[in-house]
């Protein structure tokens, strides 16, 4: 039908692009703001912009992101534009009328209107109406909309002149109050019976009817509408009813009403401590799983599908661990991906670890604050783990499926809906169906998926941006422009901390609110957690006392820690149990060792055990008559050969075995140790002690790269030596941290304690070294080679203020590559990595050797 | 109420700081909803559970009256999910409603039609329901009311009991407001129930049926007999055994109007049926060739009211044949309602919900129950003992422990502390008790023991003709010796928590010159006894007894009077 339009598209386009072209700087720029895929690629002249600007899919990328009453408000200009007044132009006024508003509604389709002509979806025909705007759509837009706008058959033109009659000047009489209906009336006075009907069912749309069968009755009203023009064949077997009639019959209105406010979402009423207290509590418990989460893969690090993501059994485990369902562990894991809290390893095979940050030492409202914050901008939609894909396989929470670019945008439509929701004593929890109606009637040409608005809506409630389903005011801190202080939010909504726990004489102890954090960390070490909530309830038994005594604490102290916490005496049972447990613990005690020695004299042994010569055998006195060494027995019994003892090999069941040439027993597996797999951000990763060929592969490559930049360096070696801070330019480049605690085999080899290893690579003569070591066993290498001393300045001194308990000035390479420099008192170095305390924080971190930039001592401590 | 002494925690416990000032006021306003769990010294646990939440709404509470105290007593917002779930679970209750029809006798009718086909559709209902007469009523035939209220509750949807019960044959009984005498050295007294007696009749007879839990030495009894008097018909007691059976008897002569011969004995040794007949568990459940051959008892004569001594022990038949038995009144009494076998929810649906409970230490508090001091002797034993138990197979290193042959000295050493006291020492294993009772040249009563010498012994220990009885599990329950005043116990059945409360219950009648009671459980060092004790003494500890613990080589410094710090 759209041939039947009177506008032609190319004299449209000239006086489009002519209203573009007046518009004013700012005017084009809000433009492009408010379309940015006009700009991207840029256009070379406006002629081209107007041309793109009303492009089909241009305009489709607008209208998607129209709203309701932009749409109708484009589809009143459109239906008007070929029935409107010869004499005058479509105003902003006369498409209220059109869209059925009333009064009040003035200004909202005025503000529509000039959004739409901001967006150059509207425009401007002519300045012959002085202000007034003289609207027409974009070109193009008519096939976007289709060929009956708001359900408006096509306008006949030229009019026949019977329809005239009938239906006037419809829009002119009935704005005037004239009242059109008035001549249509008559006419169909003398229509026959169903004629009446037959309009009025075509009237609100669409106008497209079916021809009744011949000889029929409602065939002859059709009949005498056609030859009335009051309808129109527009096929054989199809009638359609022209604009104008229709127009006459919806009174001049082209819509019902005017939607010109989205739906006023359902919802229950919420209490704002409520909802405050509920995010409170759920932020908490999400930091807590969080937490856990990294515990967990620290010790158990989960591999990484094939295929990228966190398979299903891992992610049930997980699930098992933090007591919830799959659903709610799915975010987890993808919400602490997104802080960078966990990660892809990046090894072969690749497993999830823990990264090394310093959200370990914050406290819960700035660890939620930065998990709400990486949320916020986030591209994946977790709430799709457990569905399959299009080849029918299982969405995994972690992977690549997961990412979609349109979340954030709909994650800010759904928050938007819930911060307009005016606060007081009681803030309204919407539905989720009730938020997907304003939704869509924020953008009805792309209404957001049910599931996915329930997904974001599960995920706020998760993080506790929302609470009971209303928005919490740390919620709306986030929402915020400028941002509010998150954290700090939280913080004030959150209980208070306690610091005080109620012993019992059950074995139980109430923590009657908030723990503080020690005691938190008190509690989560030596109980069983019975009951979380607004208080915290625990109870000591004797697997939790255990479980305390593993990580170091002994019974004194952890009973001088409770009495110091519990306003009433230790009750008299949990003493006991505390006591009693730790003198059963470490009764029986577990070791490592390759390989015994026994013999019935006691003094052989002792011999041994400070004989020089037999110091590479790691031989330990476990009993005057047992030996444990390091080495396995083959080794072992070569060794005591060489020195002149003639040694028996024994079989596990204690008798001796016949030696035989190439009986080596079986090694220990060398333990893995968690602290192998931390590792830092960024490409700054702990390596692994990858596969030989690989190592020297990469070794040769490091070397090539530095003859090439040598010179360079060797300028800057001065720099580094003198323990610069510039731009990451770190003094312990040419060490390369390898790691965990192995312990080969053979003797000869080194044993490799975490060390920091010089490479035999270029950069070490701009260091003014030694180039390379010969590989004798040292496993004091740290201390005791001279190498060492040399180009790490910094870890001389980080080893000085080790021993002298003082503080050191540190620059760590951030998670953004940037320096922090940061005070600390080192604890302990070892594994490559650095244990020490932030006196100003009051808190303990490791940081990774590897990402030490440089050290400083501390002026004020000499 | 921002500091208010609960916190409601969204795992639906409750959190009572007991030393709060309106703690007091809280707890009675949370007791009809809210179950008890632990009662330890400073903040009691109770748990919201579908089953307290409905008896609530029986007893006429609703969903609002819950909320509405959680509110003003809470110190923190309280759980939105759970206000939610409070209110939806109290409206499952009574949506369905067992009525007597004028036309057609006992029928299930619904106030919501999709409850009802919900619950026709279960396979557990096909058979316990008769014809469907309308879209909400459906036929229940009379013998299947228990059934039917079991399935129903396990499907979530609790019906209302509005049936009634049949009056029962009339027989007036009366409280008597004097004692009479036992023997002839013995004077009348004149007495009255106890503030919470008669508020445990009162709470069960306007529940209809249900369970009334009082300590140990709280005068169950009386409960007994205050509800016989407000019902004033034949009444049938179901108790333990058969010493128990006449400790009954004695003292239901001795408290109400009723005589020897209105009191019948239904047990192995006698069969008789009278207005008020007193029955073991044993000889109700005894069968022969497959078949329960006393079952006629209740059906013997027109019951008003069958009463059930010590609920938590209710054998399994025993259920079967109370499911029968919902037309007339029924009453439980116990100490505990911990059941090893986790079957309280069939005592809740079969006899009904709990109409009373007070803890322990409330009740110690008012004086009615001795103060009690229990301590846990533990024992370390000899190297060559450790030895044989380290080695021991799994199933028998508890009687080893158990029989530690040190726990002789330790029970010496105690009995020697208390040389005015009435001394119960009481064990599992017989020889061990044996060898005992010939060390401490005491009697002993077993299983093996006659009725006849066990009433003969109870009596000369109760008049204090003895001062030392040797016991076994058989004096667990039921055996009224108000003047034991020490008990002292070697071993246990494992780790069961009624029975540490019940033999504590032995010596916590108040004592004439309001001694403090003491309980020694004397426990081998580092074996499953000391495991065991500890999963015994929960129940204890959570109702408020704290216990002490003495390594037995301290044991003669340590004081022998002083109360628990």
């Amino acid at each position: 039908m759209a041939s039947s339009l009177p506008a032609a598209p190319a004299a449209a386009t000239r006086h489009f692009a002519d209203d573009l072209r007046q518009r004013s700087d700012t005017a084009l720029a809000a433009l492009l703001r408010a379309r940015p895929d006009l700009a991207a690629p840029s256009p070379s002249t406006l002629r081209s912009l107007a041309a793109r600007a009303s492009s089909r899919t241009s305009l489709e990328r607008a209208l998607a992101r129209a709203d309701a009453l932009t749409l109708q408000v484009l589809e009143a200009v459109l239906a008007l534009e070929p029935v409107r007044p010869p004499s005058g132009p479509i105003s902003t006024e006369m498409v209220t009328w059109a869209l059925g508003g009333s009064a009040e509604d003035g200004p909202l389709v005025d503000a529509a209107v000039r959004r739409a002509v901001d967006q150059a979806l509207l425009w401007d025909a002519g300045g012959a109406y002085g202000t007034t705007l003289d609207l027409r759509t974009a070109p193009g837009l008519d096939e976007l909309l289709g060929p009956n706008p708001a359900g408006l058959g096509p306008h006949l033109d030229p009019v026949p002149d019977g329809l005239t009659e009938a239906v006037g000047d419809a829009l002119g009489s009935a704005r005037s109050g004239t009242g059109t209906t008035a001549a249509l009336d008559t006419l169909l006075a003398e229509a026959p019976p169903g004629a009446r009907a037959i309009l009025d069912a075509l009237a609100w749309g669409p106008p497209v009817g079916v021809v009744p069968a011949a000889g029929t009755r409602p065939r002859d009203a059709v009949n005498w509408l056609v030859t009335e023009h009051l309808l129109v064949r527009s096929d054989a077997r199809h009638v359609v009813l022209p604009r104008l009639v229709g127009l006459a019959l919806r009174d001049g209105h082209t819509h019902r009403a005017a939607h010109t406010r989205p739906p006023e979402p359902q919802g229950r009423a919420v209490r704002t401590a409520t909802a405050d207290a509920e995010a409170a509590s759920a932020a908490l418990e999400l930091v807590r799983r969080v937490r856990l989460l990294r515990q967990s893969w620290d010790e158990n690090p989960p591999s990484v599908l094939r295929a990228g993501g966190l398979g299903v059994r891992d992610l049930r485990r997980v699930a098992t661990l933090l007591e919830t369902d799959e659903r709610a562990t799915a975010f987890v894991v993808e919400v602490a991906a997104l802080a960078g809290l966990v990660r892809d390893d990046g090894d072969a095979p690749p497993a999830y670890v823990p990264t090394v940050t310093d959200w370990d030492d914050l406290d819960d409202a700035a660890r939620w604050a930065r998990l709400v914050e990486a949320w916020l901008a986030s591209r994946r939609a977790p709430w799709l783990v457990g569905s399959r894909d299009d080849k029918g396989a299982l969405r995994a929470p972690l992977s690549p499926d997961l990412q979609r670019p349109w979340v954030p945008r709909l994650r800010n439509g759904v928050l938007r809906v819930l911060a307009d929701e005016p606060t007081g004593d009681t803030v309204l929890a919407p539905t989720p169906e009730a938020v997907v109606e304003v939704l869509t009637w924020h953008t009805p040409r792309s209404v957001p998926p049910a599931t996915a608005v329930e997904g974001l809506l599960a995920e706020a409630e998760w993080l506790g941006v929302t609470g009971a389903g209303a928005l919490s005011t740390p919620g709306r801190a986030l929402l915020a422009t400028p941002a509010g202080d998150v954290a700090g939010a939280l913080r004030a909504v959150l209980p208070h901390e306690v610091d005080e726990i109620l012993l019992q004489g059950d074995l139980t102890g109430i923590v009657p609110g908030r723990p503080s954090r020690e005691l938190a960390r008190l509690l989560e070490r030596s109980t069983d957690i019975e009951s979380r909530g607004a208080a915290t309830t625990v109870r000591f038994s004797p697997a939790s006392v255990t479980r305390a005594l593993d990580q170091g604490e002994t019974a004194d102290g952890m009973l001088d820690e409770l009495a110091h916490r519990s306003p009433v005496p230790v009750p008299q049972p949990l003493e006991y149990l505390v006591r009693d447990t730790a003198r059963r613990h470490g009764a029986v005690r577990v070791g490592t060792a390759s390989s015994y020695l026994r013999a019935a004299d006691a003094t052989v042994l002792a011999g041994l055990e400070y004989d020089p010569t037999l110091v590479g055998l790691g031989l330990v006195r476990l009993a005057p008559t047992v030996l444990a060494a390091s080495v396995p027995a083959a080794t072992l019994h070569e060794a005591l050969r060489k020195r002149g003892l003639v040694s028996a090999l024994e079989g596990p069941d204690g008798r001796v075995l016949v030696a035989r040439r190439g009986v080596t027993g079986r090694a220990m597996p060398a333990p893995r140790s968690a602290a192998a797999i931390r590792m830092g951000t960024g490409s700054d990763v702990v390596d692994r002690a990858p596969d030989p060929e690989a190592l020297v592969a990469e070794l040769r490559a490091v070397e090539d790269a530095a003859r090439a930049g040598a010179r360079a360096r060797a300028d800057a070696a001065e720099v580094a030596r003198t323990v610069s801070t510039s731009g990451g330019s770190l003094p312990l480049r040419g060490y390369r941290v390898v790691g965990p605690v192995t312990r080969t085999e053979t003797p000869g080899d080194r044993p490799r304690q975490g060390a920091l290893e010089p490479l035999p690579a270029a950069d070490a003569p701009a260091l003014d070294r030694p180039v390379t070591r010969a590989a004798v066993p040292d496993p004091d290498a740290l201390d005791d080679d001279p190498g060492t001393q040399h180009p790490a300045d910094g870890l001389a001194l980080l080893r000085d203020a080790l021993r002298d308990g003082s503080t050191v000035i540190v620059e760590v390479a951030g998670h953004t590559g940037r320096l922090e420099r940061r005070e600390l008192k080192p604890l302990n170095l070892d594994g490559g990595r650095l244990r020490a305390l932030d006196p100003d924080r009051e808190a303990e971190l490791t940081i990774a050797v590897h990402r030490i930039a440089s050290v400083l001592p501390t002026t004020s401590t000499p | 109420m921002p500091d208010g002494p609960l916190i409601v925690q969204s795992d639906k416990t409750l959190l009572l700081e007991v030393d709060h000032p309106s703690a007091e006021r809280a707890r009675r306003s949370i007791a009809p909803f809210a179950e008890l769990e632990r009662a330890p010294e400073h903040v009691h646990t109770y748990r919201l559970t579908a089953l307290g939440l409905w008896n609530a709404r029986a007893a006429g509470h609703d969903a609002e009256q819950v909320v509405s105290t959680l509110l003003e007593f809470s110190r923190y917002p309280v759980p939105h999910a759970l206000l939610v779930d409070v209110a939806e679970t109290m409206a499952r209750y009574g949506r369905l409603q067992l009525v007597q029809d004028p036309a057609h006798g006992l029928v299930l009718r619904t106030t919501d039609r999709a409850v009802l086909a919900e619950v026709l559709k279960s396979r557990r209902t096909a058979g316990l329901v008769g014809e469907r007469l309308d879209d909400s009523t459906v036929l229940v035939h009379p013998s299947e009311r228990g059934h039917l209220k079991q399935v129903l509750l396990k499907l979530g949807w609790p019906a209302e009991d509005l049936a009634g019960y049949v009056d029962g044959e009339k027989h007036p009984i009366e409280l008597s407001p004097v004692t009479k005498p036992r023997t002839e050295h013995e004077k009348a007294a004149a007495w009255e129930m106890r503030p919470y007696q008669a508020q445990a009749v009162d709470g069960f007879w306007h529940g209809g049926s249900g369970v009334v839990v009082l300590p140990c030495g709280a005068g169950k009894t009386i409960v007994g007999a205050g509800a016989m008097a407000k019902s004033g018909t034949t009444t049938l007691i179901l108790v333990t055994n058969t010493v128990s059976a006449r400790q009954w008897r004695d003292e239901l002569v001795r408290r109400t109007s009723l005589t020897e011969d209105e009191i019948g004995e239904y047990s192995g040794a006698r069969k008789e049926i009278k207005p008020v007949t007193i029955a073991t568990y044993q000889v109700l459940t005894t069968k022969r060739k497959g078949v329960y051959t006393h079952l006629e008892l209740l059906d013997a004569r027109d019951w008003g009211l069958v009463l059930y001594d010590e609920v938590h022990l209710l054998p399994a038949p025993v259920f079967r044949m109370t499911a029968d038995l919902q037309a007339r009144r029924r009453l439980g009494l116990t100490a505990t309602l911990v059941r090893e076998d986790g079957r309280e929810d069939e005592v809740f649906s079969l006899i009904g919900p709990k109409r009373f409970d007070a803890p322990w230490k409330d009740i110690e508090a008012q004086g009615y129950i001795a103060p009690a001091d229990c301590v846990e002797v533990r024992l370390t034993l000899p190297e060559s003992e450790r030895m044989t138990y380290a080695t021991a197979e799994m199933e028998d290193k508890y009687r080893l422990a158990a029989s530690a042959s040190g726990k002789k000295e330790v029970v010496e050493q105690i009995v020697a502390r208390h040389p005015d006291d009435q001394v119960l020492v009481i064990g599992q294993y017989i020889d061990q008790l044996e060898e005992l009772a010939e060390h401490l040249g005491a009697p002993i009563i077993t299983g093996a023991t006659t009725n006849k010498e066990r009433q003969r012994l109870f009596g000369a220990f109760r008049e204090g003709e003895i001062s030392r009885l040797v016991v076994s599990k058989v004096a667990n329950y039921s055996v009224d010796l108000p003047e034991a005043s020490v008990a002292i116990q070697v071993s246990g059945s494992f780790g069961s928590r009624q029975e540490e409360a019940q033999r504590l219950g032995r010596i916590m009648r108040p004592k004439a010159d309001g001694r403090t009671a003491h309980f020694y459980a004397v426990v081998a060092r580092d074996t499953v006894d000391q495991d065991f004790a500890a999963h015994r003494q929960r129940f204890l500890a959570e109702q408020g007894y704290a216990y002490r613990i003495v390594d037995a080589e301290d044991l003669d410094e340590s004081p022998a009077g002083s109360p628990a710090p």
